[in-house]
């Protein structure tokens, strides 16, 4: 049986931020403090610093990754106090950073 | 014996996994951020109820339903999801085909209680994912993947010798594969209503289309084609720019050839007009290549046929087919200086991410 029969590596989705300019919601990508363990190789969040102020996270609904060269980047979408925002961390610059708030 | 799996609204499913605001609402998931000038890629069932279907604008969408959520589609988190529920059946170690981002099968064999094994594996990917898949167990793969169509959403179907004539007849024929575009409705014209009329009158079908991975066995790692399509944010009339969006599929054709080492001969582009249909031409050349700027020049070869110019584009496509396995070595000083400048250019955007180098023409799609 045939077990190459799919590639999903093509890219089509192109982000276009809707408004462009000034502050986006969408496309923040700022550099956060976050307090997370790490247990078993896998990543958990467990509060992070934005603009001085500490968001607790209440629960990490989704988690993912994406190479990027040769860099891994690790998303988590978290809840904390009822908003949702996805954050990344990268691997190879251990950087972690806020991408968006999720509406 | 076949075990078809076929997640449920996939993308809207993941969105809804992440933002569990969006559970239980009609949610489009669009290719872009910008909301009305885009396709809907998928809906989820609330959406799908109301008549909201993939490949329709999101400007139809939203004036079906105005409180429509939208989703700008981040395909990485879709390609993982599908990447992980197939390394999660690979622990089954039976046969196994990734037929699409959202479809998976298993060759069971005589598995002797089929229906217990689809319960574990949708039980497996709820708790792994938070998210539903529906299963259709035939014995092969057409019947499979129309067993897992008729119980959607988070259901099973097995079709067996037993329940062949029931299912068969309760099943539209437009459920089944291969049936839902022309073919399906010149049978209908012919009062074929349900799969059990289509087999009535061809007996033999379901057992002469045992699917598509037998047939794709052949040379299972030699892919017929490698194509990339893009839908433009509005209808476009500025050929530098066409041709700039043109020089981006190339490279994203001309990449994914170099990756699995292989050249191809003919090139098919695909132009959508709004208002006047499309373009679909192809040419077959004497040389293979998997150098992205001559698949692009092949392309404008292609496009030059178009009698008339002055068209606005919708959606164009670049498609590389007739492939081969890479064998041609560059004799030529100018040959091997192209080659050295693609292995470089390949090389930056393995180490730093796919667009961290590309041909100054590209910049004209970011606008």
């Amino acid at each position: 049986m045939n077990q190459n029969s799919f590639n999903p590596k093509a890219r089509w989705d192109r982000f276009e931020p809707e408004k462009p300019g000034g502050f986006n919601p969408d496309d923040l990508a700022e550099r956060i403090e976050v307090l997370a363990y790490f247990k078993h190789a896998r990543i958990y969040p467990r509060a992070f610093t934005w603009n001085n102020k500490e968001y607790r996270i209440d629960a990490v609904t989704y988690n993912w990754q994406e190479r990027l060269g040769q860099a891994l980047i690790n998303y988590f979408s978290v809840n904390s106090s009822g908003q949702m925002y996805q954050l990344s961390f990268n691997n190879s610059t251990f950087r972690w950073q806020i991408d968006k708030i999720i509406s | 014996m076949i075990l078809h799996i076929d997640m449920d609204a996939f993308f809207a499913s993941i969105e809804q996994a992440i933002n569990p605001r969006l559970k239980g609402k009609p949610l489009i998931v669009g290719s872009r951020g910008n909301r009305m000038r885009t396709v809907v890629c998928a809906a989820s069932y609330p959406a799908k109820a109301l008549g909201i279907h993939s490949g329709m604008p999101t400007r139809e969408a939203f004036r079906i339903c105005p409180g429509l959520e939208f989703v700008a589609a981040d395909q990485a988190k879709y390609i993982w999801t599908s990447e992980r529920i197939l390394e999660m059946l690979r622990g089954y170690a039976w046969p196994l085909n990734y037929a699409s981002i959202d479809e998976f099968q298993l060759d069971i064999g005589p598995h002797p209680e089929p229906l217990k094994l689809a319960a574990q594996i949708r039980e497996q990917i709820y708790a792994n994912f938070n998210i539903t898949a529906s299963v259709g167990i035939g014995k092969n793969w057409l019947l499979a993947k129309l067993a897992s169509k008729l119980n959607k959403p988070d259901g099973a179907t097995l079709i067996s010798e037993a329940n062949f004539s029931d299912i068969l007849s309760r099943a539209p024929l437009t459920k089944l594969c291969g049936m839902a575009g022309k073919t399906g409705q010149i049978l209908m014209t012919q009062g074929l209503k349900t799969c059990w009329d289509l087999y009535l009158k061809m007996p033999g079908y379901f057992d002469e289309n045992p699917g598509k991975f037998e047939e794709a066995g052949q040379n299972p790692d030699l892919p017929k084609s490698l194509g990339h399509s893009y839908t433009l944010p509005k209808p476009q009339i500025n050929h530098r720019v066409i041709r700039a969006w043109l020089r981006v599929l190339s490279e994203m054709v001309g990449e994914r050839l170099r990756r699995q080492d292989l050249t191809s001969r003919t090139v098919h582009l695909w132009l959508n007009f709004p208002q006047d249909g499309y373009f679909a031409a192809q040419k077959t050349f004497s040389i293979a290549t998997n150098d992205s700027y001559e698949i692009y020049l092949r392309s404008l070869k292609i496009m030059a046929r178009i009698p008339q110019k002055a068209h606005k584009i919708r959606a164009l496509g670049v498609t590389a087919s007739h492939l081969n396995r890479q064998t041609y070595l560059p004799l030529l000083t100018e040959e091997k200086r192209r080659e050295a400048l693609i292995k470089a250019f390949d090389r930056i955007n393995s180490r730093f991410g796919d667009n961290s180098i590309f041909p100054a023409q590209v910049i004209l799609t970011h606008k």
